[in-house]
C-alpha cells in the first residue's frame, strides 16, 4: 500500500479546478496526502505510478467518465474508490455502484464528511482478530485478511472483505442493511441501502458457485442478508 | 353509505345509455319513416292509376266485344222470328244465340198472338229469368224513343255492370225493331274480375317490395350518416381524455368528410398547442434543473473552503481577525444556507421532472424519528411518543426530509415542546395498513386564511416577516415525499391550540417501485426455506 502507514495518500481525480483546489485544501488539512489528476486518463497513469490508498471520483469527467475509469481500476485493482457525485440522481448512483466504487458522497460535499467516508473506507482493511471461518468451499482468514475458495485466493475489496467478515462474523444470523450500513459503511442512519445491495452483488459474484442462485449470501425478505453453511 | 348513492348513479348511467341509444336510433327511425313514406305514397298512387286503367281497359275491351256480339245475333236470330212468336220458338232462338262466341246467357221476351208473355231463354243450366234483369234496364229497353235526326232507331241497346252473389255480371237488352221480341243478354264477368284481382295482389306485393326496399336503402343510408358521427363521438371522448393524437380517417368529399377533417385540424392545432405549452413548462423546468445543478459546482468548492474558515474560527488560537470575524461567520453562515436552498431546488426540481425514486427498505419508525431528533440537537425540545418495533417499508432519507421539515417547522413556528407521536392503523395480514405520525406544536397555531396554503413553494405564512430562516420550499417537499410515498400530509389547528400536521404513509408502498428493493428479488423466493 502507502509508503508511509500513518499518512494515507489520496488520488483526487477533479476536472473542475476549484472544486479540486478546494477538496485539496480541505482534505491536507485533514491529514492526508493528495495527488490529484484533472481527467480520467492522467487519474489512471497517476494511480499506476503513484499507488495510493484509496481514490476519491468525480463521476462527470470529460473524456472517459467516472464509471468507465472505476471499472478500468476495478479489473486490475482492488483499492477503495468513493464516487464524487454532482447529482445524487438515482440513476448515477446506482451505476456508480455497479461499476464497483465503494461509496459515494453528493455534491456540494462538506470536507468532513468526506473525510468521514475516507476513515471509514481505509478501516475496511485494518486487521483484526485471528482465527479463521470455513463456508463450505470458502476459507476466511481473518488474521491474513484472505480468503479463498476452493484453495484459490480471491480479489476482493476491502469493503467486500468487510461485508463478508461483519457476516460471517453471525453465520445464520440475518442482519438488516441498516445494520449493514452502520458496521461496514460507517454509516449514520440515513445510509443508502442501496450500497449494501451493490456489494453482496458484487460479492456473491466473486464467492458464489452460481451468483443468480446464491447459497452462501443468502436474502432474507423484509430484513437483509445473511451468510450460511451450504448444507 | 354509499350502496343507495351508487345504486342511484347506476341508474342514472342506465337511463343514460338508453336515452343516448333512443337519441341514436331515433335518428335511423325517423329516416326509416321518412323513406318508408314516400315510397308507400308512390307506390300506392302509381299502382292505384295503373289498376284504374287496366279495370277499365279490360271490362270496355270484354264489353265491347260482348255487345257487338249480342247486337249481331239479335239481328241475325231474333230479328227473324215472327212477330208473335211460340215459347218454343224463343227457347230455340235464344240458345242459338247463346251458342254465339262470347259465352253468354240469352233471354227473349215477346207476346204471343194471345196478348201473353212468352219467355224463351238459353240452356237450363244456368236460368235466366226476368227477375235477374234489374227493372230500370227492362224500362229502358222497353221505351220507344221518337226518331229525330239524331236518333235514327225507336229503340236502343242498354246495358248494366250488376253484382249478384257476389259475382260481377254484364246485363244487356234490346228491342227488335219493329215489334219484335225484347232481348236480354248476361254474361259473367267473373274472369276478368279474377285477372283484375290477380293484378291487384301484384300491384300490392310490389308496393310492399318497394316499402321494404325503401326501408333498407333508409338503413343504410343512416348508416352512412349515423356511422362517421358515431366515430367523431368516440374520437372527441379521446380527445377529451388526453389522447390528442386521435385522427380520423377522412374518405369522400360530402359534408361528414369535411366534419372530420375539420375535426382532425383541431386535433392537430390543439396538439400543437398542447406539445408547445409542455414544451414551454418543460424548458423552464429545465432551466431550473440546469441552474440548480450550475450552482453546485461553485458551492461545492465553496463548501469545501468555508470549513477550513469556520475551523479556523473555532481554533482556539485566535488566528482570525476579530475585525473580519464576523464577515468570516456570516460567510460560513450563508453559505450553508445558499447549500440547503440549492439543496431544496434540486430536490424540488427532481419531483417536477418526476424522476425521483423510492429506495425502500424495512427500517424501525421509532429508531428513524431518534435518530432524525438526535442528529439535529433536537431532543430536548421534543417529546416523542412511540413504540419501539413498529416497522415499516419506505425510503429512510425521504422519510427523514419530512420529519425534519415538519417538527423543524413546529418549533420555528409554534414553539417547543414539539409532540410527535407515531400510531399504525388497520394492519392487515399481509402488513399493508398505515401508518400514522402526528406532528403537534403549542403555538399559536396556522390562521385559516393560510392553512390551504401551507404546502405552497415559497409562501411565506407572514408577510412582515420575509426573511424566515428557511427556503420556503420545506413544506412543499416534504409533502412531495409523502406522495412518492403514495402518502398524504394534512395540515390543521388542534382544538386544544397549536399546529397539528398528519403524515399517513402506507406501510408497504413496495407496489409503487418498479424496481424491488431485493436485488435477487427474481430468484429469492425459494431461498431460506
Amino acid at each position: 500500500m502507502g509508503q508511509n502507514a500513518s499518512v494515507p495518500s489520496l488520488l483526487l481525480i477533479e476536472d473542475d479546478d476549484a472544486i479540486r483546489t478546494a477538496l485539496e485544501l480541505s482534505l491536507t488539512r485533514q491529514g492526508h496526502r493528495v495527488a490529484t489528476a484533472a481527467t480520467g486518463e492522467d487519474g489512471l497513469k497517476l494511480l499506476r505510478e503513484q499507488r495510493p490508498d484509496l481514490i476519491v471520483l468525480d463521476v462527470m469527467l470529460p473524456g472517459i467518465d467516472g464509471f468507465e475509469v472505476c471499472r478500468r481500476i476495478r479489473r486490475t485493482d482492488q483499492l477503495p474508490i468513493i464516487l464524487l457525485t454532482a447529482r445524487s440522481d438515482d440513476i448515477d448512483v446506482v451505476v456508480g455502484l455497479e461499476s464497483g466504487a465503494d461509496d459515494y458522497v453528493v455534491k456540494p460535499v462538506q470536507g468532513r464528511v468526506l473525510d468521514a467516508r475516507i476513515r471509514a473506507v481505509l478501516r475496511r482493511g485494518e486487521r483484526e482478530s485471528s482465527d479463521s471461518a470455513t463456508f463450505g468451499s470458502l476459507v476466511i482468514d481473518r488474521s491474513a485478511m484472505t480468503v479463498t475458495k476452493n484453495g484459490e485466493d480471491l480479489q476482493l475489496t476491502p469493503t467486500e472483505l468487510r461485508l463478508l467478515l461483519e457476516l460471517s462474523r453471525r453465520p445464520g444470523q440475518a442482519l438488516s442493511r441498516q445494520q449493514l450500513l452502520r458496521l461496514v459503511w460507517e454509516h449514520d442512519y440515513l445510509g443508502d441501502s442501496r450500497l449494501v445491495d451493490a456489494c453482496v452483488q458484487r460479492l456473491r459474484a466473486k464467492v458464489e458457485d452460481v451468483p443468480s442462485s446464491p447459497t452462501l449470501i443468502r436474502t432474507v425478505r423484509g430484513v437483509g442478508y445473511r451468510l450460511d453453511s451450504p448444507q | 353509505m354509499t350502496k343507495p348513492q351508487d345504486k342511484l348513479r347506476g341508474w342514472a348511467a342506465a337511463r343514460k345509455a338508453i336515452l343516448s341509444g333512443l337519441r341514436f336510433t331515433s335518428l335511423r327511425l325517423r329516416l326509416v319513416v321518412v323513406f318508408g313514406l314516400v315510397a308507400l305514397t308512390a307506390a300506392v298512387s302509381a299502382s292505384g292509376i295503373a289498376y284504374w286503367l287496366n279495370r277499365e281497359a279490360v271490362l270496355t275491351r270484354t264489353q265491347d266485344a260482348v255487345l257487338r256480339d249480342f247486337q249481331q245475333e239479335m239481328q241475325n236470330r231474333a230479328g227473324v222470328l215472327p212477330t208473335h212468336p211460340s215459347q218454343d220458338e224463343l227457347q230455340h232462338t235464344a240458345g242459338q244465340m247463346a251458342a254465339s262466341s262470347q259465352r253468354f246467357s240469352v233471354l227473349l221476351v215477346a207476346e204471343d198472338e194471345s196478348g201473353r208473355t212468352v219467355v224463351g231463354n238459353s240452356g237450363a243450366l244456368d236460368p235466366f229469368s226476368l227477375a235477374d234483369v234489374p227493372e230500370s234496364l227492362r224500362t229502358a229497353v222497353g221505351k220507344e224513343q221518337s226518331i229525330t235526326s239524331n236518333n235514327k232507331y225507336p229503340y236502343h241497346l242498354y246495358w248494366q255492370r250488376i253484382i249478384d252473389g257476389d259475382k260481377p255480371y254484364l246485363v244487356a237488352g234490346t228491342k227488335v225493331i219493329g215489334g219484335g221480341p225484347a232481348g236480354y243478354m248476361l254474361k259473367s264477368l267473373e274472369p276478368e274480375e279474377k285477372d283484375l284481382n290477380s293484378l291487384a295482389w301484384s300491384l300490392g306485393i310490389a308496393t310492399g317490395l318497394a316499402l321494404i326496399g325503401s326501408a333498407l336503402l333508409a338503413q343504410a343510408a343512416a348508416t352512412t350518416v349515423l356511422k362517421p358521427v358515431h366515430r367523431l363521438g368516440i374520437a372527441a371522448r379521446r380527445l377529451g381524455e388526453g389522447k390528442l393524437d386521435t385522427r380520423l380517417r377522412v374518405s369522400g368529399t360530402d359534408e361528414l368528410a369535411d366534419l372530420a377533417r375539420t375535426f382532425n385540424h383541431t386535433a392537430e392545432a390543439l396538439e400543437t398547442r398542447v406539445a408547445d405549452m409542455s414544451a414551454r413548462d418543460e424548458a423552464s423546468r429545465r432551466f431550473v434543473a440546469d441552474m440548480s445543478h450550475e450552482l453546485r459546482t461553485p458551492l461545492t468548492a465553496i463548501t469545501a473552503v468555508t470549513e477550513i474558515l469556520e475551523e479556523e474560527l473555532d481554533a482556539e488560537t485566535g488566528s482570525v481577525d476579530p475585525m473580519i470575524e464576523p464577515a468570516v461567520r456570516l460567510v460560513v453562515s450563508e453559505t450553508r444556507r445558499l447549500n440547503s436552498l440549492v439543496e431544496n431546488l434540486m430536490e424540488v426540481t427532481r419531483f417536477d421532472a418526476g424522476t425521483a425514486r423510492l429506495v425502500l427498505d424495512n427500517v424501525d419508525i421509532a429508531d428513524q424519528i431518534t435518530a432524525c431528533i438526535d442528529a439535529r440537537a433536537w431532543l430536548d425540545a421534543v417529546e416523542l411518543d412511540a413504540e419501539r418495533g413498529i416497522m415499516s417499508l419506505l425510503d429512510p432519507r425521504r422519510l427523514d426530509v419530512i420529519l425534519a421539515n415538519l417538527i423543524g417547522n413546529a418549533l420555528k413556528h409554534g414553539g417547543s415542546p414539539v409532540r410527535v407521536s407515531v400510531r399504525a392503523s388497520d394492519e392487515d395480514a399481509d402488513g399493508g395498513g398505515d401508518l400514522l405520525i402526528e406532528v403537534q406544536d403549542h403555538g399559536p397555531g396556522i390562521p385559516e386564511d393560510v392553512l390551504p396554503h401551507v404546502f405552497d413553494r415559497f409562501y411565506k405564512a407572514s408577510a412582515s416577516r420575509p426573511r424566515s430562516e428557511g427556503s420556503g420550499l420545506g413544506l412543499s417537499i416534504a409533502l412531495e415525499n409523502a406522495h412518492i410515498h403514495g402518502g398524504e400530509i394534512t395540515a390543521a389547528n388542534s382544538p386544544k391550540g397549536g399546529a397539528v400536521f398528519t403524515l399517513r404513509l402506507p406501510r408497504d408502498p413496495s407496489a409503487l417501485t418498479e424496481t424491488p428493493a431485493e436485488p435477487d428479488g427474481a430468484n429469492g423466493n425459494g431461498e431460506g426455506a
